[in-house]
């Protein structure tokens, strides 16, 4: 028996029309439209595609919710051995249709599914979270792409291995994955060498993690006289939570005033993070921020005086981007402040 | 301050009772036997001595022996805290995050293969530092 | 310097009681091979016994646990002869010519410490991870005297010395033999090498040599690696055996002495020597322990490679965790003299592959070559026969209780295979 597949594109490939036609909601077909002819072709009887879904790309864009809900109705009705999107080339908004609906049949359906575009399609940004085969930039190159996908996704209906980026033709996943090369290793090394030599491209197998390191400021000369602030990606928040901080990937930070605060209680504050075991910090916040110990220093005169903000996030699984961003804008309010140093604590 | 690279200023931390038994006053180093440490937690306590300013004499991933197959970590420091070494921070780092992503794994290794898991840490240090192995194990003194 | 190597291919071994090579077949008697070995002192005072067995590609075998692979040679013109400082006598080789039996290999077997590994499954999904399987193997299988588990070092010293002279006794046969066919390596003095290639880039081969310890060693003229500062050779002294393996850790990644003797960079690089690049030397360093020796012998092979006005450099490392450090100091310090560097490297990035691969890094590593990740997961099937023991199997790493299995296969990670991630480039293994 052929494995059932559902496939979606958008309102240019169904050929209803072009940006003028981009509102459309989305609708259900019977059978194979547009691109799903050259999959079905390349699955030989194997594979069929029973429903196609038509949607607009602005209004996927501007209703996601609404298109999202009635297309995993549609999707778990069917109950397809898997679930196709595209291929989107360099169509941002439609790639990011394709990754945003293709992730959610797969989250929420568990249902396996492929998407095809280009690589700097804006869709490509959920690479790590589902398979994307990486295809020309315009859809001339369908006639490489459908082959490429259709490939892979009977492999995947098929339950066979995965190999790796390379041979499979989807973009890389950050996962190392073993496969066989046509040249041994010392051959590649070489000719990467003769390429690099004469400032040609080449493509590293293995490219370096990069860690931003930061240099540190000097030292402040006197602590007794300084402004000290505490911030923390620990996710301390006062009870409540009352910005509604994530507790993974958190889309902002709250800044909280802790005047006349001298000791975080159980009764005052919490964690909002939700990647490690939050039964100690709830106990004593201060282990997460140590507003306490601040406090005794500052009676102390070993620092002038703990600053009466403090500023926290959740870090779990928070995209970098995000975290710097948040950072660069309260440590300008910390420089407005007169803050001299910063404690970040982490969990 | 004993100088750098000076045997006296050599703080061998390790959970090897072979080390103690070849090495124990055959020169002027210091050995800090910590028999209830594991592999993990040899490094992580010359993770503390690192930031509290000692330096890294040896890597902490000497040897070609998993970290999850061995049981015995020897890391030689300084006996002195000459100050935090930001690249030994980021090396002893490293080879925890290392230890980290091997499994754990059930082993029931025979006592010839502890012994000889103790012999090969023994000899890696020895290697470090310039010192006869085997005229330490002809030495031998018991614990 | 200029070395023709003359290979023999050997298409199969028999055991006889003549020792000849005849069209392509090994008849060897091994008797004659043990009482060679048995000549050596230590080989004499530490094993006990020497068994023999012959193991052909795509045989049900499995070798294990490996020791060394080493390919049997004869140096048949010019200076010095096979593994000299070690049993020739020191003497340059790397010139004249040198007859090899190629398409076979010595392989030494048999216990040493108690947790040893290094499998060459002759067929099964297991062969296509090593390249020994599709060699005619001559395993020796070597049994230690009474009382060896308090004398290691004197144990695998002697067992070492064993494999190289049944490797040499082997070569000798090929001595008279018309070879099947002929290839010229050359390299040339500097100024000489400069004005003959004025248009080419100037290319090293940065080969670093396993050097930590007991069973980690390597040794160059018979000098053990971890003494030496880093130094110059010609490739062709490889050839002849210059460099060979006291390396028993880590049966992945580690480079046997057939290795060095077939060293793919240098094969490689030869291929391009004259065409695309110019091949200048040999720069061999270590990968010692003690964190002092590695700055230094990073500072000297940077040194090295601006002082021979390199434009490129290739690194290749042996092992795992300590020497991903050498590696990288090595690069880098390369880089900042201006000498553009590609690295080989394998993997440690767990079994689901989302580990970071290096115990080290730096952007300036920016070619890397990958011989994959040691951690994958592989199922051996049951073979007909084991050479050498099981025993261990549970004890390797990799490995684990119950790696084992009541039928006979063994479920473990890729690096219980000999030389199944090297990090020559040796094998068609990468990762992405």
């Amino acid at each position: 028996m052929a494995f059932k597949v559902v496939h979606y594109i958008n309102q240019f490939f169904a050929q209803v029309g072009g940006e003028e036609m981009a509102h459309i909601a989305p609708e259900l077909r019977e059978g194979k439209v547009g691109p799903g002819v050259a999959l079905e072709a390349a699955w030989k009887g194997e594979a069929a595609i029973a429903k196609t879904i038509v949607c607009g790309d602005s209004y996927f864009a501007e209703h996601e919710k609404e298109a999202k809900a009635t297309i995993l109705d549609w999707v778990k009705a069917e109950a397809p051995d898997l679930f196709i999107a595209g291929p989107a080339f360099n169509a941002g908004r439609y790639g990011y249709a394709c990754a945003t609906i293709a992730k959610a049949v797969k989250e929420e359906l568990g249902i396996k599914v492929l998407t095809g575009m280009y690589e700097e399609n804006p869709g490509a940004d959920l690479k790590k979270d589902i398979l994307i085969v990486a295809t020309a930039n315009n859809a001339a190159g369908m006639r490489q792409a459908a082959p490429k996908m259709a490939a892979l996704a009977l492999k995947l209906m098929k339950g066979e291995e995965i190999g790796a980026s390379v041979v499979e033709g989807y973009m890389n996943q950050g996962i190392r994955v073993n496969f066989f090369e046509k040249e041994r290793g010392a051959k590649r090394a070489v000719d990467m060498m003769i390429k690099k030599l004469n400032d040609e491209p080449f493509v590293t197998e293995y490219p370096m993690p990069t860690f931003d390191r930061v240099a540190p400021n000097p030292a402040i000369k006197d602590l007794s006289k300084a402004t000290i602030a505490l911030c923390t990606s620990g996710g301390i928040v006062p009870k409540g939570n009352p910005d509604h901080i994530e507790s993974s990937s958190a889309s902002h930070y709250g800044e909280y005033c802790i005047e006349g605060v001298l000791d975080l209680t159980p009764e005052t504050y919490e964690t909002a993070h939700g990647g490690y075991d939050p039964v100690y910090a709830n106990a004593d916040a201060d282990r997460v921020l140590p507003v306490d110990i601040m406090r005794e220093f500052e009676a102390k005169g070993i620092i002038g005086k703990l600053h009466n903000k403090y500023y926290a996030t959740v870090g779990n699984g928070t995209a970098v981007a995000n975290a710097k961003a948040f950072a660069a804008e309260y440590a300008q309010k910390l420089k407005a402040d007169g803050v001299d140093a910063v404690i970040m604590t982490s969990t | 301050m004993a100088n750098i690279g000076n045997p006296k200023d050599y703080l061998i931390l390790t959970n090897n009772p072979l080390i103690v038994e070849c090495l124990q006053g055959k020169g002027a180093w210091t050995i800090d036997f910590r028999p209830e440490l594991k592999f993990r937690d040899v490094l992580v306590t010359a993770r503390d001595l690192v930031y509290a300013g000692h330096l890294l004499y040896t890597h902490p991933l000497s040897g070609s022996v998993k970290p999850n197959e061995t049981p015995y970590k020897s890391v030689i420091l300084s006996v002195e805290p000459h100050g935090m070494d930001n690249d030994h921070a980021i090396m002893i780092a490293n080879a925890i995050e290392v230890t980290d992503k091997f499994q754990i794994l059930d082993w029931s290794h025979s006592e010839q293969a502890m012994k000889d898991f103790r012999l090969i840490d023994y000899t890696l240090i020895c290697g470090a530092i310039g010192f006869d192995a085997l005229s330490g194990l002809s030495n031998k003194q018991s614990l | 310097m200029k070395l023709e190597l003359g290979y023999i291919q050997i298409k199969d071994i028999q055991f006889s009681k003549e020792c000849k090579v005849e069209n392509g077949t090994l008849f060897i008697d091994p008797e004659v091979v043990k009482a060679f070995m048995y000549q050596d002192d230590d080989v004499k005072a530490w094993v006990k016994d020497f068994s023999f067995d012959i193991a052909k590609p795509g045989e049900s075998v499995r070798i294990t646990p490996v020791k060394d692979v080493i390919e049997p040679r004869v140096k048949v013109e010019g200076q010095g002869g096979q593994f000299p400082g070690v049993i020739a006598k020191v003497d340059t080789v790397g010139s004249g010519k040198t007859h090899v039996l190629r398409g076979m290999a010595v392989v030494t077997a048999g216990k040493i410490v108690g947790f040893q590994e290094g499998i060459i499954d002759m067929t099964g999904p297991g062969a296509d991870y090593t390249y020994f399987s599709k060699l005619n193997n001559f395993v020796v299988v070597a049994e230690p005297v009474e009382g060896y588990q308090d004398h290691k070092h004197e144990y695998e010293h002697a067992v070492r010395i064993a494999g190289l002279r049944a490797a040499v006794c082997i070569g000798e046969l090929g001595r008279n033999v018309t070879p099947d066919e002929t290839q010229e390596f050359e390299t040339f003095g500097i100024i000489e090498g400069a004005k003959k290639f004025p248009e080419l880039p100037r290319v090293a081969y940065v080969h670093m040599l396993q050097s930590q310890g007991l069973l980690h060693d390597t040794y160059v003229y018979g000098v053990d690696a971890k003494r030496s500062l880093t130094t110059i050779i010609n490739p062709t002294e490889t050839m002849d055996g210059a460099i060979l393996s006291g390396n028993c850790v880590s049966a992945c990644d580690k480079n046997t002495t057939y290795h060095h003797q077939n060293n793919p960079v240098v094969a490689e690089l030869f291929a391009q020597h004259g065409k695309k690049l110019n091949y200048v030397c040999n720069i061999i360093t270590n990968e010692n322990v003690y964190l002092a020796d590695k700055q230094r012998s990073s500072d000297w092979t940077a040194k090295l490679c601006r002082l021979l006005d390199l434009d490129g450099a290739i690194v290749s490392q042996e092992g795992f965790g300590n020497p991903d450090t050498d590696l990288i100091m090595n690069t880098k310090k390369i880089e900042l003299q201006g000498v553009k560097t590609t690295i080989i490297t394998d993997e440690y990035a767990g079994q689901d592959g989302k580990s970071q691969s290096l115990a080290d890094a730096d952007p300036l590593a920016d070619a890397v070559v990958t011989g994959g990740n040691a951690n994958q997961n592989i199922i051996l099937p049951p073979m007909d026969k084991v050479i050498g023991t099981l025993d261990y199997v549970d004890v390797i790493a990799g490995g684990h209780n119950g790696s084992l299995r009541p039928d006979g296969s063994i479920e473990a990670e890729i690096q219980v295979i000999t030389g199944a991630t090297n990090e020559m480039g040796f094998g068609l293994l990468s990762a992405r």
